[in-house]
């Protein structure tokens, strides 16, 4: 090998490498490798009980570790007889945003990068034309003369257009009705963002930050587990309260009173009265034909 | 040029190109993470479940202070009080009594004091057909005019709820007329509502640099 032979292979030799490490630097910054348990976790249908536990331990373990929370993950299954319907009174928000907060606090959701499932919409009054719609209104005081206020979040579809697009089967309907992510079987593809008319869904774009104080340590598998980057997540009624008996956040919070939850299969529920004797008016984009169990009524 | 010569010249601008581009690789500024603006975290106010205004339920089943209720400490028993209207026939509220704003009804009639309170009983409440009620039992009172809501609140679909939707599994807390109207003016206060989002933008990074992302 001549001289010049030697130091031209050694130069484009040592640069091809050096481009290759550098193209392999993001690998370098990726610090949330899946464990080798995660990686070959099973679907969610198919874990039998006792694997079912050792997940829940896996994922306590990981949010002590990281939040140094111990929380309490649970698995809550659907309950026999039981379908959630929620009733919203248009008549009475007043478009204050509290359920927003509450939601955000209670399925520890990312402060920043912000996600919300809540979007409150203000409409003028007359209109029920979502183009009129603005969320960002931003006043001292509310209600505002002249507009009224929608929230939208998940509507839990009866013929839910996410669920028939997602690629692996992450997301499903249960039988009490809530739409549901297996957030370690989503692989972040966001179809089902893009097939949901209502804007439900959110991405994780970056790991999300919940602030160790406000991280809430009441936690359910389908729920509000802290989730990765990189896959969906949006409203799932609150399942580690409703699924334990309990309302949802958001109503919980609403000081006009508006929302209103429960079980439509019985008869004496709240819903199933408001269905019956009030004027509900409105299935959101009724005519898309996704059968929403979140219902808009009026007083009157 | 001969052939030679040009292949060591292009073959040494490649690796020059190589080199420059391998700096920029590794000085990462196409793949920075993007830095977001930081936002403050929501008051924890908007949070608060509590009701607008306490009950006279919710203060004695608390075993408050309920001094606001017994009348008698400056009424004198069996003589009831007179009222006194201004020229419009609106009525004067005396000055012990200055926080009650009489706002009940835009008509502006309802300005009778005995329309509800208890005329022989101040301590009490009392129905336009003469039933008396205690201030615990107040909703009776509210349902004998607002009839519609008030099977609407018994039926749960008015006023707020929280606890359990499972009676099963765990008690509900229904809360009063009284817990979210003032019952001399009982229009649902204005509020400050809760931050809006924040969308999604990347901003200059010296500009956050500064501040810690939570």
């Amino acid at each position: 090998m001549s001289r010049r032979s030697f130091l031209r292979t050694s130069a484009v030799l040592t640069t091809g490498l050096a481009a290759l490490a550098a193209s392999l630097k993001p690998l370098m910054e990726m610090n949330d490798f899946p464990t080798a348990e995660r990686f070959m976790q099973k679907y969610y249908k198919e874990l039998t009980p006792a694997e079912m536990e050792k997940v829940l331990q896996r994922i306590t373990d990981e949010v002590e570790k990281q939040y140094g929370i111990r929380p309490h993950v649970r698995d809550l299954k659907p309950m026999d007889g039981v379908e959630f319907v929620y009733c919203l009174n248009l008549t009475r928000c007043i478009g204050c945003r509290k359920c927003v907060h509450a939601c955000v606090a209670e399925n520890n959701q990312s402060r920043n990068p912000e996600i919300q499932y809540i979007r409150v919409l203000r409409l003028p009054h007359g209109s029920l034309d979502i183009e009129k719609a603005e969320h960002f209104y931003n006043t001292d005081s509310v209600p505002e003369k002249g507009y009224f206020y929608m929230p939208v979040q998940c509507q839990q579809c009866k013929n839910p257009p996410c669920v028939k697009v997602c690629p692996v089967h992450a997301t499903w309907q249960e039988t009490d009705g809530i739409t549901v992510i297996d957030y370690d079987w989503c692989i972040g593809c966001r179809y089902c963002e893009a097939a949901c008319p209502y804007w439900a869904r959110r991405f994780n774009f970056t790991k999300p930050s919940i602030p160790q104080e406000r991280l809430n340590p009441d936690m359910a598998y389908l729920g509000n587990r802290p989730r990765r980057q990189g896959v969906m997540e949006k409203c799932h009624f609150c399942i580690q309260r409703t699924r334990a008996g309990r309302y949802p956040a958001c109503l919980e919070v609403c000081p006009a009173g508006a929302r209103k939850f429960g079980n439509i299969l019985d008869p004496n529920s709240e819903v199933s009265y408001i269905l019956k004797n009030k004027r509900v008016f409105i299935q959101l984009k009724e005519e898309m034909g996704t059968a929403p169990r979140f219902f808009y009524y009026f007083d009157v | 040029m001969n052939p030679q010569k040009r292949t060591t010249l292009t073959l040494t601008g490649l690796t020059l190109a190589f080199l420059a581009l391998t700096a920029l690789f590794l000085s990462n500024r196409p793949g920075r993470p993007v830095r977001l603006p930081p936002i403050p975290l929501v008051g924890t106010d908007f949070l608060d479940t509590a009701t607008v205004r306490r009950s006279y339920a919710d203060l004695a089943r608390a075993q408050e202070d309920l001094s606001d209720f017994e009348c008698y400490t400056c009424h004198e028993k069996g003589k009831p009080p007179p009222l006194r209207y201004d020229l419009n026939q609106n009525l004067i509220v005396p000055k012990e009594h200055s926080d009650i704003v009489m706002g009940h009804g835009s008509h502006g009639r309802n300005n009778n004091c005995f329309n509800c309170h208890n005329e022989t009983n101040l301590e009490q409440l009392q129905t336009r057909d003469g039933r008396a009620l205690t201030f615990s039992d107040s909703p009776m009172l509210c349902g004998s005019c607002h009839g519609p809501t008030y099977r609407d609140w018994e039926a749960g679909a008015h006023g707020r709820i929280s606890g359990y939707w499972d009676q099963a599994l765990g008690p509900a807390q229904r809360k009063q007329c009284v817990n979210c109207h003032n019952p001399h003016s009982p229009h649902f206060p204005p509020r400050q509502p809760a931050p809006g989002p924040h969308p999604l933008r990347a901003v200059a990074v010296a500009a956050v640099e500064s501040e810690p992302n939570h």
